[in-house]
């Protein structure tokens, strides 16, 4: 009954399109939007049937919710003896799953079916699993990627590959640049990025991409920086990210990205610039937990200036206040973009060459671009940045509220290892290594780009980021690059367990399975879907959502989640009894969309 | 722990709404805003980014007029020529691309504070935000922000309301967080769940079941359930703004209307945020008060102009009787202009409230001057307005809520600068609302405990 009506289809509405003017082509036409979209399947090459690896069909399916795994019943929860939450005392808060989906969905954006029989099978327990599985991602080029190689490949990205003089080249100072060109280094990025995050192995790659690209945010967009984007990516982030975190720093702020961005380049001795210095101190390294404040300097006993606030055993301040931050401005002056190469040219003409004084530290004077470097020095080996990393890091990859105990176990290996070429690694390392990450769960929700990427992933939905689907993400508050301000897209579940951020999940959900096609406008584009095949075994109510509950999930629903889901799919009939092909087939993917919009899809 | 008797009006739980189940609300509930007492809707528009107050409202005359133009060699709103400031009084001028606040302000709906602020000694944006949002000005420990503690402890509102308070835009801000009775939106036409003709609301029913449990997760679901409900029983279709209302394009003007919109359906709505990014201003603002700078107060001051006009006389109804905008920003800018004709971080600044009963026409607070001396660490507008005395008698004299201790904790003397018309009540200043603690709550809110850091809520609107 569904094919008569023409609402059958969620499309576009006219406001949409006049906010993305780009995917008109792609509205569905009024004719087309009658057909159903699950009632003409597998005519597409690419589309890949779910069932082909559903792994939990191969054994016989659990039927009751109840049954958990034996690590759900022993595994103690420590995040939430150690800190009170407001999840502690919560009858619905989840249990803590298999070690499988707790890495795959916190080291990756959620698994493809497969990857958790993977997991389990590196190692005989899931501790041993976990270890060589770290092992492998913090060493991604050991990875064969070569699936998602060849999807990227098939793109012919123009810019990515492209040398930062080569795209100032092509993109900054060739005469006559369309703005499309000029911005085609962050929208490659951005397609490739996502495509990514879908295809690639190397999951934690892009984990830790988007982690340190938000960290050292800038917006992708912006004029300076769209043109030398795929430098920022690749060499400055992605370069740096398992490395050494003062080298990382340095790139940072020696990019053309970064020093457009928070205008460094126009930063000199005359007059200074302080916005790149202030958000050093506060975003890039110390953190606000170590400012003081507005307080001055004052002068001490023997004449010389006095650091406000406590000091370490060695008497450096632990605390920076805003007049170091006026001399480490200084320290900037002159670091400049050579505006013919786009390269980082230190212009000693507008350096201010006297004294200055950070941190309680002398910089001398006349050192010329030797005094940023001194700072970034300085910075870089200071207990407040180690801990500020190490606490965003755990909170990116364990919790909001991340226990204390593995932020100083993470900061310590920071510091003892802040001169290596491995740092990061290691500090990595130490945090997904740690008992906190392997035992806490449902402090954290996915945001909405994991969340979209990660239903995308468990659909093995033959992705293709056109513009309707880059539109959606804005919708939900988390386009790639386009966060303004320098800080980066929040990372606290406040921000998005908001009314607007919520709904936006499950509307990407129904669009993505109900409306969306992949492949543009061609004749057949209603085959263009996510399609869903299900194995002729599941029949029951009950055993169809505990089947795709274990294939999308990893896991079965609480009987709390289970239950509605169920009685969706009977509809009024005997849940333990088959139901008729052709209400399995009317149901399949608004099921499926349940259990993608369920509370235990969102954990993470 | 947050010890406020919550009231009844989380998202949409009430009578009114459950009676309607899916049908059509019939503005019963909700009467016309005459005959309800304690209507009135409280609007905050956030400039993120540090507005430069300087460039907004400045001295036109005297010595500051002399120190102005010597620390502002390029970016100096002029006096006179093609973009001359308009006059405000002897003393100040605006700049030249607010001639829509020039007209509220002449009708008088729109008063000026100069100097006011957060007196905190940061000058980081994310603190800043955080310090005044929270309302805890020091501390980023509360579990709620100030607007959340408003709707919580007035006592003169109805036990129930479908849509109390809405944050437009993709998030909410930190002054909403903690509240399960806001609803989120950008407009409410996004604002659908998008399902299957047939199975679409099928799905809705089973989502409110299978997020009935007792964990934030849980509630976020049940109150975007229930906020879904509430837009989609409003009806809220296509909107034509009143009295040829134009607002500016983009999100700003968007989220403008759709305030408008949701005030006219009369669903109880009290507060309302809308933010505006952009004011981050390091390099080239526009000098002699044009180019980007002009371009950003153009699109603030046409926008709330046009909410204005278009909520003045609506159908018989004038719904700016019952309306006060306020306008904030993190921090003002410093003083002097840096190398690349743009201003950093600074202190004091400019706020403003436009409103049906708002004494408008006039500049209010104490000008500290800008001599060096008389700078803020020598180099930014001094402080000698709290932020908060301005929201209190807003809280007082509009909205009826004298529990100053509550939404502004130790928040002390406060004395009314007579912005607004209304009744002085006598400030409550006990705190009914002790510095919560994350320990397990009975109906969670959204949030737990705010983060020590970072946690600001910043919406990028505008490009730079």
């Amino acid at each position: 009954m569904t094919e008569e009506q023409p609402q059958a289809t969620h499309h576009l509405t006219a406001s949409e399109l006049s906010i993305a003017p780009n995917i008109a082509d792609q509205s569905i036409e009024p004719a087309q939007a009658a057909t159903h979209p699950f009632n003409r399947r597998h005519l597409l090459g690419g589309a890949v049937s779910v069932a082909a690896t559903m792994t939990a069909l191969s054994a016989p399916a659990p039927i009751n919710a109840q049954t958990t795994p034996a690590a759900e019943q022993t595994a103690t929860p420590a995040m939430r003896s150690a800190q009170p939450s407001v999840d502690a005392a919560a009858g619905t808060t989840p249990t803590l799953p298999s070690l499988a989906v707790i890495a795959l969905n916190r080291m990756g954006f959620g698994p493809r079916p497969g990857d958790l029989d993977a997991f389990n099978a590196l190692g005989n327990t899931p501790e041993a699993a976990l270890a060589v599985y770290v092992e492998q991602q913090l060493n991604p080029a050991s990875i064969d990627d070569s699936t998602c190689d060849t999807i990227l490949a098939g793109y012919q990205f123009q810019t990515l590959n492209k040398s930062l003089a080569q795209l100032w080249a092509d993109h900054v100072t060739a005469p006559m640049i369309p703005y499309d060109v000029r911005q085609l280094p962050v929208r490659e990025t951005e397609k490739a990025t996502l495509l990514k995050a879908v295809y690639s192995k190397r999951q934690l790659q892009e984990v830790l991409a988007d982690f340190w690209f938000n960290h050292f945010n800038i917006q992708g967009w912006d004029y300076w920086a769209a043109p030398v984007f795929v430098h920022y990516d690749r060499d400055v982030i992605r370069g740096n990210m398992l490395g050494n975190f003062r080298q990382m720093l340095g790139a940072v702020a020696q990019s053309p990205a970064m020093l457009y961005f928070l205008d460094n380049q126009s930063n000199s001795g005359g007059n200074p610039n302080e916005n790149y210095a202030r958000e050093l101190f506060e975003l890039h390294t110390m953190g606000s937990e170590n400012y003081l404040g507005v307080v001055p300097l004052t002068v001490g006993a023997n004449g010389g200036f006095e650091h406000p606030g406590p000091k370490d055993a060695n008497g450096r301040p632990l605390l920076y206040v805003d007049d170091d931050v006026y001399g480490a401005t200084t320290c900037f002056t002159g670091w400049r973009i050579n505006t013919d190469t786009g390269l980082f040219a230190f212009d000693s003409a507008a350096h201010f060459p006297y004294q200055k004084l950070v941190l309680g530290q002398a910089i001398p004077a006349s050192q010329g671009i030797k005094d940023g470097n001194d700072v970034l020095d300085i910075l870089a080996h200071h207990s407040g940045t180690a801990h500020f990393i190490c606490r965003k890091l755990c909170r990116r990859l364990i919790g909001d509220n991340p226990p204390e105990s593995v932020i100083q176990a993470a900061a310590a290996v920071f510091s003892a290892n802040v001169d290596a070429p491995d740092q990061l690694k290691q500090v990595t390392r130490t945090i997904l290594l740690s008992t906190e990450f392997r035992t806490t769960w449902g402090e954290k929700i996915k945001r909405p780009l994991e969340y979209v990427v990660s239903l995308l992933r468990a659909a093995q939905a033959d992705f293709k980021p056109d513009d309707s689907f880059l539109w959606f993400t804005s919708l939900m508050g988390q386009r790639l690059y386009s966060w303004q301000p320098p800080n980066g897209y929040p990372d606290f579940k406040t921000t998005w367990s908001s009314t607007m951020p919520m709904l936006q999940r499950w509307r990407v959900c129904n669009w993505l399975l109900n409306s969306w096609t992949y492949g543009g406008t061609e004749a057949n584009k209603d085959q263009l879907r996510i399609s869903f095949t299900n194995p002729p075994t599941l029949k029951k109510s009950t055993d169809l959502v505990d089947g795709w509950s274990m294939a999308l999930l990893g896991r079965l629903l609480p009987d709390n989640e289970r239950q509605p889901v169920v009685d969706f799919m009977a509809d009024g009939r005997n849940p333990t009894s088959d139901l008729p092909d052709k209400e399995i087939e009317d149901r399949l993917a608004f099921m499926i969309g349940l259990i993608f919009m369920a509370p235990s899809f969102q954990w993470r | 722990m947050n010890k406020l008797s919550r009231r009844g009006f989380m998202v949409g739980c009430s009578t009114a709404i459950a009676a309607m189940a899916g049908g059509r609300l019939s503005y019963v509930a909700f009467g016309s805003p005459a005959e309800e007492p304690n209507q009135d809707i409280l609007v905050v528009v956030f400039l993120r980014g540090g507005m430069d107050g300087l460039s907004t409202v400045f001295p036109i005359a005297g010595d500051d007029r002399g120190f102005y133009e010597q620390s502002r060699e390029n970016i100096a709103i002029p006096v006179s020529g093609a973009n001359a400031a308009l006059g405000l009084s002897d003393q100040f001028g605006l700049h030249p691309s607010g001639a829509a606040f020039l007209d509220l302000y002449q009708a008088k709906k729109l008063a000026i504070v100069h100097a006011a602020g957060l007196t905190s000694d940061t000058r980081s944006h994310f603190d800043a935000q955080q310090y005044i949002e929270l309302g805890t000005p020091g501390s980023k420990s509360s579990t709620s922000g100030w607007l959340t503690r408003h709707l919580h402890s007035a006592g003169n509102l109805p036990a129930q309301i479908i849509m109390p308070a809405m944050a437009t835009g993709n998030l909410s801000p930190t002054s909403l967080v903690g509240s399960n009775e806001t609803i989120g939106m950008t407009n409410p036409n996004d604002f659908t769940f998008g399902g299957q003709w047939f199975y679409g609301s099928r799905q809705q029913a089973a989502l409110r079941k299978m997020y009935a449990g007792d964990s934030w997760l849980h509630s976020a679901g049940v109150e975007t359930l229930n906020a879904m409900d509430v837009v989609s029983s409003a009806n809220p279709g296509n909107y034509t703004p009143g009295n040829g209302a134009v607002y500016p394009g983009g999100s700003f003007g968007d989220n403008l209307k759709t305030v408008a919109q949701m005030v006219k359906l009369q669903l109880g709505l009290r507060v309302a945020t809308v933010d505006l990014g952009g004011w981050d201003t390091h390099e080239y603002q526009g000098d002699q008060g044009t180019g980007y700078f002009a371009n950003q107060f153009g699109q603030l001051t046409n926008g709330l102009n046009a909410l204005f006009t278009d909520l003045s006389n609506a159908n018989g109804t004038d719904h700016t009787q019952r309306l006060t905008i306020v306008v904030m920003s993190e921090f003002g800018r410093t003083f002097k202009q840096n190398a690349s004709r743009g201003t950093d971080h600074g202190h004091g600044n400019v706020m403003f409230v436009l409103g049906g009963q708002v004494n408008g026409g006039q500049v209010y607070g104490q000008w500290p001057g800008l001599s060096t001396d008389q700078l803020y660490d020598h180099r930014d507008l001094q402080i000698t307005t709290d932020y908060r005395r301005v929201l209190s008698e807003i809280l007082i004299r509009r909205l009826g809520n004298p529990k100053l201790g509550t939404v502004f904790p130790n928040y002390t003397n406060y004395a009314p600068l007579g912005l607004v018309q209304g009744a002085d009540l006598t400030p409550d200043y006990a705190n009914s609302s002790p510095t919560p603690t994350p320990t397990p709550l009975v109906t969670p809110t959204p949030g737990g405990t705010i983060p020590s850091s970072n946690a600001s809520v910043y919406l990028p609107f505008v490009q730079r």
